[in-house]
């Protein structure tokens, strides 16, 4: 497999109205580049361009600038897909079709036949554990049924790249934790992974890494250790009360109180951690618990897309002046 | 190749769960079941050319006026059931997963619109190869021309789908392609066809002229498709004048050669 999944050079697409006088840019320059064998989340609010991107990967929309490769291939070859697996967020399958046969004619239309398509759809289906529903025609099939057939699909062809948008949509708790260990279980043997999802706390547990998308510009990208740890913040929790205590025992750090018992603070380095701790035990202060700060992935995300927004406004605002 | 089988083959399917298509085949049985039990129940006389009479023209006309009004209502079922092949298929959540297959998008296209052909020619093959089954039986006279209406009724249909192909890859929607090809089959070609010919002495202006001819060569000849062309055919006379078929290809090249090209460059 590439070592270079996926790559884009200043990808840019912008959707125009029917008579081209309103234009939108969905993803503006963008410059992204994806190793093999990972699990990269892509997060964004609703219209951030994460559809967009996917679907120009894949040759569903054309770009209006830039170029991108996947498994060392131009997007617009289509031969570069039989090793490509997707799962759209709204997928629809012939309604008169069976599971079996969803899984069938995508087989064969992804270059698979006979007895190897026949063991690959039972093999998926044992997967995913629909293999008591093969012959349910998909029309009577649950939302949470289709996510699973969905994934199926996506994995007929084995795969070296799969994009999935939103595949735990509709699923129940049980669900999501299969769908996950499948992923991860990919990931195992080197499949590359690109996931867009709501879902911030399911991508924290099994991304590697993670790119945050708003109004079609990469706001951020590294591993979630990256994105989400606060360097030298820290949260106590002590008996008795530290704000009364003089400044010189605190070493100018500034405790804040946030509620349980419990207080935050910044300090420079270890030492001075070590310093503050020495300080608060000889005057008496017993402390409980420590533990250093770190955002979820959802704090910063929030965080994230609000200073862009409000970047925004206010160069709105300088512009308009 | 392999793909558009594939895309072909599910087309059919495609149509094999409509009703209309049930509907159309129930028909088509009825009509059979009342043709073979009238014949049936008709004199036993055998007819043909050890009949020492030429009963050619007459069995002929039998048949003719059992297909001719079938053939066409079959046209404007094939019409309506047809018409939202290409669409479904540019439905959001369907375009996608076709899209990431590795399959060119002129094999999805022609995949549909070979598609929807070869349903077309499948259920008027059935009917007509029945009838003709039916009375040949009975008159013990094998008339293998009456066969062509299969071809002509499918070339027709080709034509007009051609163009609900295009209009569906422009408005992903069924409505405006179908009345476009009925307006075509019921009104603009019977009436461009008897402007030229039969009222062309009439018509004084010349602008007017002018734009008749215009219109009469542009827009598919279904009318003489399925008149004269297979009449002429069917009574082994062969066809004297090629040009509506000729034109009506052209219409068919010229709007499945559009409709591939904006397919090709679409955004879904």
């Amino acid at each position: 497999m590439s070592l270079v999944a996926i790559e884009t050079t200043e990808l840019t697409k912008v959707y125009s109205s029917s008579f081209g006088k309103r234009k939108v840019e969905a993803l503006s320059g963008l410059n992204l580049r994806i190793s093999g064998g990972s699990i990269f989340g892509f997060l964004g609010p609703n219209g951030a361009g994460k559809t967009t991107l996917v679907k120009l990967l894949l040759g569903i929309i054309f770009p209006t600038s830039g170029s991108a490769k996947i498994l060392g291939g131009e997007i617009n070859d289509y031969k570069v897909k039989s090793k490509i697996g997707y799962l759209p967020e709204n997928h629809k399958y012939p309604a008169y079709l069976t599971g079996g046969e969803v899984l069938d004619f995508f087989g064969k239309l992804s270059g698979l036949n006979g007895l190897e398509l026949n063991k690959k759809i039972d093999e998926m289906l044992e997967l995913v554990q629909m293999t008591k529903w093969k012959k349910t025609k998909v029309k009577n099939y649950s939302k949470g049924m289709m996510q699973r057939l969905g994934l199926a699909q996506a994995m007929i062809n084995d795969p070296d790249l799969i994009f999935l948008d939103e595949p735990t949509d509709g699923v129940d708790p049980l669900g999501r934790k299969d769908i996950r260990d499948i992923l991860i279980e990919l990931k195992n043997r080197n499949k590359t992974i690109f996931l867009n999802s709501h879902l911030l706390s399911e991508v924290e547990m099994i991304t590697d890494r993670v790119g945050i998308l708003n109004k079609g510009k990469l706001l951020r990208e590294g591993t979630v250790k990256e994105l989400t740890e606060k360097k030298e913040e820290y949260k106590i929790s002590v008996e008795g009360t530290i704000e009364n205590l003089p400044d010189d025992i605190k070493h100018g750090a500034k405790f804040e109180n946030i509620g349980g018992g419990y207080y935050s603070f910044k300090v420079e380095d270890t030492q001075g951690l070590n310093r503050i701790l020495d300080q608060l035990r000889n005057n008496g202060i017993i402390i409980k618990e420590m533990v250093q700060q770190k955002n979820s992935l959802e704090d910063m995300f929030i965080s994230l897309i609000k200073e862009a927004e409000s970047n925004a406004n206010a160069f709105t605002k300088e512009s308009v002046k | 190749m392999r793909n558009l089988w594939i895309m072909t083959w599910y087309t059919l399917r495609e149509a094999m769960a409509r009703k209309v298509f049930i509907f159309f085949l129930i028909i088509s049985l009825l009509v059979l079941v009342i043709t073979g039990l009238l014949f049936g129940l008709a004199s036993n006389v055998t007819l043909g050319a050890g009949g020492g009479m030429s009963l050619e023209n007459p069995i002929t006309h039998i048949e003719m006026m059992i297909v001719a009004p079938l053939a066409g209502l079959c046209l404007l079922l094939a019409i309506f059931s047809s018409s939202s092949f290409v669409p479904v298929m540019l439905e959001k959540g369907n375009i996608d997963l076709l899209l990431s297959k590795p399959v060119s998008r002129d094999q999805l296209l022609w995949g549909k619109f070979l598609g929807g052909i070869l349903v077309v020619f499948l259920n008027i093959a059935f009917l007509i190869l029945g009838i003709w089954l039916i009375i040949s039986f009975k008159f013990n006279y094998w008339d293998f021309h009456f066969l062509y209406i299969i071809l002509t009724v499918t070339f027709t249909f080709t034509v007009l789908y051609s163009l609900i192909v295009l209009m569906g890859v422009i408005t992903k929607g069924s409505t405006l392609g179908m009345m476009l090809a009925y307006f075509i089959f019921i009104i603009l070609s019977p009436l461009f066809y008897v402007a030229k010919y039969q009222m062309g002495a009439f018509l004084e202006n010349k602008m007017v002229k002018q734009v008749v001819e215009v219109f009469y060569y542009i827009i598919p000849k279904t009318s003489e498709l399925m008149g004269k062309v297979t009449e002429y055919l069917v009574t082994g006379k062969g066809i004297d004048d090629y040009q509506p078929v000729l034109t009506s290809l052209a219409f068919l090249i010229l709007t499945m050669g559009i409709a591939i090209s904006i397919f090709r460059k679409k955004d879904f």
